[in-house]
């Protein structure tokens, strides 16, 4: 870091900690439809981009840039904030633009690997581990779960950290190693997905099959004969076509799939 | 003891949604919310079993990039204590929380909307005192984003706390067994959807082997989906080293571009 203001030496270990904290409590719950994510930003910011500006005019400089669009996968922002601030403690507000191409330019790919990552991925393999075990009344997969987000908050406020020491050069090289792990998690999450369609996805048929003497139960005789967990394959197969169509909203899926089982229920074709 | 519980719900559907936008500890997502509801209302395992179910129809449901999704974290909650003050039985549960719970978690997706529009005027009203120089005023004003969203969750919960398990009681004298029946059935189904979004996300023709081995471990092994999970990890983690020490030239090849590719799905 070579300074070319005598004050940046002000920042310490701490204001980046606690920056950190700020915008991470903020990151979306100050969102909204014209700048998004940019409130967040500047109230994550703002107690150690004071430290740097001195004067008042280039403090409101540097945080109405801060005011601009900002959107990306909020574990993300951390890296990119972090570097951010390095910028603008090395060379103040004349890093004003590199800082608005840098955040601009860099919250799209790290949108696009952190959001499968953290809200598709990590969700379903916990989601279904927890889910499924759920079903039988035990909590372990949610308590798992819930430990794991404490270890990762102490990782992000890490992020932040190694945003701002080591910045822009990281963040680059990071990017395609995230590629690779992002499709060694698909790989983990496919597997899962696949052994939750037989395991949480039940249908039991009530129809017998008379013929004179002979009472045939569709489900146990014919039905698991064929292959076990068919109708629940068949109608994910089935949702699957349906979403992929997008001529009919999710809401009216579920809603159909309700109306489905009401219908069976009351015709004696489907037991609990 | 009863007030107690209710205030805490309240308050768990009101830090619920600051969670998710923010630290993602506690997050809103059913399993954690329902083990929480759960210890507050004192019957764990009814309330897991009503949070699985709602959990799986979650599965794939994320609201990226400030789309609004339905609130299942809501539904989850309200669908919990609803079912726990009005029955003991854990299929009428499951079945008085998915009537009550899906509606309001529908609910929560116009809420969401509603709380990014509001928030607009809370980004305005920083920005001026910033410009006007009120650096203290403008942090204030910024406290205003997350008490409207968590009342966009923290005020159906109260309606349903207040008159959720009142409604249910009159309807479950009337209503006919083939119809509770009918709604616990549908709650066996409905993780369906969120599987089937899930895989809209996911390359499923590049990677069919996978859902295929998981699938057949599954039904016709019937091993536990942990233990499924770790074989996925070992699939994973052997495709990551190969490709890791395969291509050192890996980092000239890539740019940033995600691995999710459009061209990988289902039409």
């Amino acid at each position: 870091m070579s300074n070319t203001e005598p004050a940046t030496n002000q920042v310490t270990k701490r204001d980046i900690r606690s920056a950190a904290i700020r915008y991470m409590f903020m990151a979306c719950n100050t969102f909204n439809y014209e700048n998004q994510q940019a409130p967040a930003v500047v109230f994550g910011l703002n107690k150690v981009l004071r430290k740097i500006y001195k004067k008042d005019e280039d403090y409101k400089a540097s945080l109405n840039n801060h005011f601009n669009y900002f959107n990306t996968t909020t574990w993300m922002a951390n890296l990119l904030l972090g570097a951010s601030v390095a910028m603008e403690q090395k060379d103040g507000i004349q890093s004003k633009e590199a800082v608005q191409a840098f955040k601009t330019g860099m919250m799209g790919p790290l949108a696009g690997v952190g959001d499968t990552l953290i809200w598709v991925l990590y969700p379903t393999i916990m989601g279904s581990i927890a889910g499924y075990m759920g079903l039988q009344g035990n909590p372990t997969g949610a308590i798992i779960w819930l430990l794991l987000n404490i270890v990762f908050f102490f990782f992000r406020i890490k992020l932040f950290d190694v945003g701002h020491t080591s910045g822009l050069k990281l963040i680059t090289a990071l990017g395609d190693r995230l590629n690779v792990f992002t499709e060694a998690a698909s790989i983990m999450g496919l597997t899962v997905v696949g052994a939750l369609i037989p395991a949480v996805v039940k249908m039991n048929v009530q129809l017998k099959y008379q013929t004179g003497e002979v009472t045939l139960p569709i489900q146990t005789e014919i039905l698991d004969k064929i292959m076990p967990a068919l109708l629940p394959a068949v109608l994910t197969i089935i949702v699957y076509k349906l979403i992929g169509s997008k001529k009919i909203g999710l809401t009216s899926i579920i809603f159909l799939i309700i109306g489905l089982a009401l219908v069976c229920s009351y015709l004696g074709i489907l037991g609990v | 003891m009863e007030i107690i519980q209710a205030i805490l719900i309240v308050a768990l559907a009101f830090w619920m949604v600051l969670d998710q936008q923010g630290f993602v500890i506690t997050t809103w997502f059913p399993s954690i919310i329902g083990m929480i509801a759960g210890v507050i209302m004192g019957d764990v395992p009814t309330a897991m079993v009503i949070a699985g179910t709602f959990q799986l129809m979650a599965l794939g449901v994320a609201n990226i990039g400030g789309s609004s999704v339905p609130n299942y974290g809501l539904a989850t909650l309200v669908g919990i204590y609803v079912a726990l003050r009005t029955t003991g039985d854990i299929e009428n549960a499951k079945a008085i929380a998915l009537a009550v719970g899906v509606p309001v978690g529908m609910l929560g997706i116009q809420l969401d909307v509603l709380g990014k529009i509001l928030n607009s005027y809370v980004s305005h009203a920083a920005q001026k005192a910033l410009n006007e120089g009120k650096f203290a005023k403008m942090n204030r004003i910024f406290w205003i984003g997350p008490l409207i969203f968590g009342l966009t969750t923290a005020i159906p919960t109260l309606l349903c706390v207040i008159f959720g398990d009142k409604i249910v009681k009159v309807l479950l004298d009337v209503v006919p067994k083939w119809f509770t029946d009918g709604l616990s059935i549908a709650g066996s189904m409905l993780p369906v959807v969120g599987i089937a979004l899930l895989l809209q996300f996911m390359p499923v023709k590049k990677y069919l082997t996978m859902l295929l081995i998981g699938f057949v471990i599954s039904a016709y092994l019937g091993l536990p989906i942990l233990g499924i999970a770790i074989l996925g990890f070992a699939f994973a983690y052997y495709f990551f080293t190969q490709k890791i020490n395969s291509t050192p030239a890996a980092a000239a090849a890539g740019n940033g571009n995600t691995s999710v590719e459009g061209d990988e799905f289902d039409e």
